[in-house]
């Protein structure tokens, strides 16, 4: 069972749409992200190397011809986090009871 | 800081956490590579299944099956449509491989009623043009008919 726990760092709306698709893949391309978040490549970068600075997210680089992919993926720690941040939203939610 | 969280903001965070898992599951599917080979290799078949001999035509459908599970075995989890990324087995969940295999089955079923009516009539080269009319539909309409049989099926 998770544990609720909130989690500021993944809480702001960008950043909690980027760590819920990576959670939903085992891996996404920086291209895929992008489009998919309608963020900018300094935008995309800022918001991965916070949650990689964390702990949450790791980057490869990979050969692609002759330019490099960026694929980023949830660690472990990152779907953990991730799952109490859900369930602690979930929580809020429960306790205030049913929407109007 | 949870405690600084209205419930309807929190609600709103849920949305948008479901809408993300949701687009994800929307990348579910097969690549459009697949589903071209897929007509090509119909189009073979129905014509080796016209004018060649039954020994030829038998040997190219076991061989045409072969290639499609040594070839396409690791597609038909539906997880690797686009190189943009991989679904997570949890989001495609495990129903889109028997979708695939039953689709193609009843495209098989589709493929010799449609050659026996054709026959029937009077047409000639039944076979080429019901594998044709199958290859057009596997070609132009796979992505979308496996997307609403997915849907169908709560896969």
């Amino acid at each position: 069972m998770t544990r609720a726990r909130f989690d500021e760092l993944i809480h702001p709306s960008t950043r909690l749409t980027l760590v819920a698709t990576l959670a939903a893949a085992d891996w996404a391309e920086f291209a895929f992200l992008k489009e998919r978040l309608r963020l900018s490549d300094s935008a995309l970068s800022k918001q991965l190397a916070t949650l990689e600075e964390a702990g949450y997210v790791t980057t490869e680089r990979r050969p692609a011809g002759t330019r490099r992919k960026v694929r980023a993926r949830l660690t472990p720690a990152g779907r953990e986090a991730f799952d109490g941040h859900v369930a602690a939203l979930r929580a809020i939610v429960a306790e205030a009871g049913p929407a109007e | 800081m949870s405690d600084d969280i209205a419930p309807e903001q929190a609600r709103s965070a849920l949305d948008a956490v479901e809408g993300a898992r949701r687009a994800v599951g929307e990348e579910v599917g097969l690549p459009r590579g697949y589903w071209w080979a897929m007509a090509a290799g119909w189009l073979v078949l129905g014509v080796l299944g016209d004018v060649g001999p039954v020994w030829l035509a038998s040997v190219a459908t076991l061989a045409f099956g072969a290639g499609h599970s040594v070839f396409a075995t690791r597609l038909l989890s539906g997880r690797r449509r686009t190189g943009g990324l991989r679904v997570s087995a949890d989001v495609a969940g495990r129903r889109t491989p028997l979708i695939v295999i039953g689709m193609l089955l009843a495209l098989v079923a589709l493929t010799i009623a449609a050659a026996l009516g054709l026959d029937a009539d009077g047409t000639g080269h039944p076979s080429v043009w019901a594998a044709v009319m199958a290859a057009l539909v596997i070609g132009f309409g796979g992505p979308e008919i496996l997307r609403v049989l997915r849907r169908w099926a709560h896969a």
